[in-house]
């Protein structure tokens, strides 16, 4: 990372560079990957340096001048590298979304989501991994607020986050099936809302134990 | 020195929604702590995936009172984002009006619970009467005192008459003297000061590390407001600076919060006398196509983003958003450390606390 580091255009350049564009007039919507400025560019030559030289980032602007980057990391090993490269960029984590949409689903696939702010633009880095077995390594040694939403990830999906420090459930009673986004779960159970036989069971269970 | 561990629950903390802590006292010195969310988790990143995009405008504007209008713009902004639907400028405007009403209203109770927390309650009352004006104009012109129902994909399901516009000035005009009174007296009344002054400070590199958002960041000196970093809506052609202070302490937070209400007022009446002509929405709204999109905003408590992902039917494959209290949370660490009991209930309402934003 030494390296990569030492050759990564410096952040307060990539923001002076990016000029402040003029906003797109109504209707008028500019097609992916053909907006590029030194800021993207930057951006874009760092992650490569850090994933590999196959990772590529599209970059989309809205009306107001809003700049989102997308890119789909090479691999599960690629996020780590790239997660430091976004934090030299003083990037910020800002979200990180699990899914499984059916496409990658049938292809045996899942999805992760890291969305970073660099200075109000927003970098999506995304995750293919397999559907069984899934494991990510943790990015809270680079960003302390990932902590929750890796906790989060791990309650609700069937992935394993390596070297979390803290992997306990968030949200989400002990009572609960692993994973409920994966499997069918009752709404009343998954929210623990459930007014029959079940709750009062688990009442006169909880005096039990007090008495 | 005793070592002692204590659970916090909402009664002791002042707080009017659930939420739990367990902390480690050394002595009566707040040395560590874990935070326990989930109390009110009703699952629903689950329930959005089954209903569609029109439904979820109305169930997302259930998921918070105070900042229910933030929710439901900015959902329709990334259903917009994903459709490449262009909302008409009278629409964008009114979007702002509905935001600042819902920010001066959000910025006052989270000052007025902390005037309870401290036991000034002349100062609650007073704080919460200001704020009454804000409920009233909420009341007369969208029907409700807290979810507005003002937006819908590609615009806004409201309009402001000329006989609206002249009541809400008139609000704007009754808040200045309140507020800019009431600046002063958290700024200076030795009372407060004595509680709230280099009390639960969140030095800057800390807030930085906890990527904190929203006042809780501003009070620390960070220069962050999406409305300025990442303009959306009418914000591009509003004038206005973002309010700072370097202090980090729980006084700081209020003062951010206090000039930001002054500085809502005086974007209402930019929005009113900008108020372009024209429709409230789009005339047809195309079939929503298989996309992604991130559409985020200034919630009253800080950076609120969303990411949809759509795969052309009209239900979500994923909507996932991230509220600013979700960070907040972990700052609280920091700023409880070596703190008194006593002092817990108010630096943990001074970061202005979302639980049903939180556990979703």
């Amino acid at each position: 990372m030494t390296d990569c580091a030492e050759t990564m255009p410096e952040r307060n350049n990539l923001l002076r560079d990016n000029l402040p564009t003029t906003p797109l007039s109504p209707r008028e919507r500019v097609p992916e990957g053909r907006v590029r400025d030194a800021f993207e560019d930057g951006v874009a030559a760092a992650l490569a340096l850090a994933a590999g030289e196959e990772t590529t980032v599209t970059w989309r602007r809205d009306r107001k001048g809003v700049v989102t980057g997308w890119c789909r990391l090479p691999s599960g090993e690629a996020l780590l590298p790239a997660a430091r490269a976004v934090a030299e960029l003083n990037g910020r984590l800002a979200m990180v979304t699990p899914y499984l949409p059916e496409r990658a689903r049938e292809k045996g696939e899942r999805e992760i989501a890291y969305h970073f702010d660099l200075d109000g633009a927003t970098l999506t880095l995304t995750v293919i991994l397999p559907l069984q077995w899934a494991r990510v390594p943790s990015l809270t040694p680079i960003f302390r607020n990932c902590d929750w939403h890796e906790r989060e990830l791990m309650e609700l999906y069937d992935v394993q986050v390596v070297g979390h420090p803290d992997p306990r459930r968030l949200f989400l009673d002990h009572t609960l099936p692993n994973a409920p986004f994966e499997r069918l779960v009752p709404y009343s159970t998954f929210t623990n809302a459930a007014t029959g036989k079940a709750l009062w069971d688990k009442v006169l269970a909880g005096e039990r134990e007090d008495a | 020195m005793t070592t002692k561990i204590i659970e916090l629950g909402p009664h002791q903390l002042a707080l009017e929604e659930p939420m739990y802590f367990r902390v480690r006292l050394e002595g009566d010195r707040v040395a560590d702590l874990d935070v326990m969310p989930g109390q009110v988790h009703r699952g629903m990143e689950h329930l959005v995936m089954r209903r569609n995009l029109y439904q979820n405008i109305t169930l997302l504007e259930r998921l918070c009172s105070l900042c229910s209008n933030s929710h439901p713009s900015t959902f329709c902004t990334a259903v917009e984002e994903v459709a490449g639907i262009v909302i008409p400028p009278r629409a964008e405007y009114l979007r702002a009006v509905a935001d600042e009403i819902k920010r001066i209203a959000s910025h006052l109770f989270c000052c007025a619970v902390q005037a309870n927390a401290i036991g000034e309650i002349p100062l609650f009352r007073r704080v919460m009467e200001i704020r009454e004006i804000m409920q009233r104009a909420k009341e007369a012109i969208y029907g409700n005192r807290m979810d507005l129902a003002a937006n819908v994909i590609g615009g806004v399901r409201y309009d402001l008459t000329p006989e609206a516009v002249a009541y809400l000035y008139q609000a704007m005009e009754d808040m200045k003297k309140p507020l800019d009174e009431l600046y002063l007296q958290f700024a200076n009344n030795p009372a407060l000061m004595a509680r709230m002054a280099w009390v639960g400070v969140l030095p800057r590199e800390a807030a930085v590390e906890c990527a904190v958002v929203g006042p809780v960041a501003r009070a620390c000196g960070i220069d962050y407001d999406v409305r300025k970093k990442s303009p959306y809506g009418a914000y591009d052609r509003l004038d206005f600076e973002v309010a700072t202070q370097t202090a980090g302490d729980v006084r700081a937070r209020n003062l951010v919060r206090l000039a930001e209400a002054r500085q809502s007022v005086s974007l209402i009446e930019q929005c009113l006398a900008q108020l372009p002509a024209g429709p409230l929405c789009a005339d047809t709204l195309p079939e929503i196509p298989a996309g992604e999109a991130i559409a985020k905003s200034e919630a009253p408590r800080g950076e609120l983003m969303y990411y949809l992902r759509t795969d052309g039917s009209d239900f979500p494959v994923r909507l996932k958003w991230r509220v600013p209290s979700y960070m907040n949370w972990d700052a609280l660490k920091v700023m409880l450390k070596g703190e008194p009991v006593a002092n817990i209930p108010l630096i943990v309402n001074s970061i202005d606390p979302c639980i049903a934003c939180t556990d979703r």
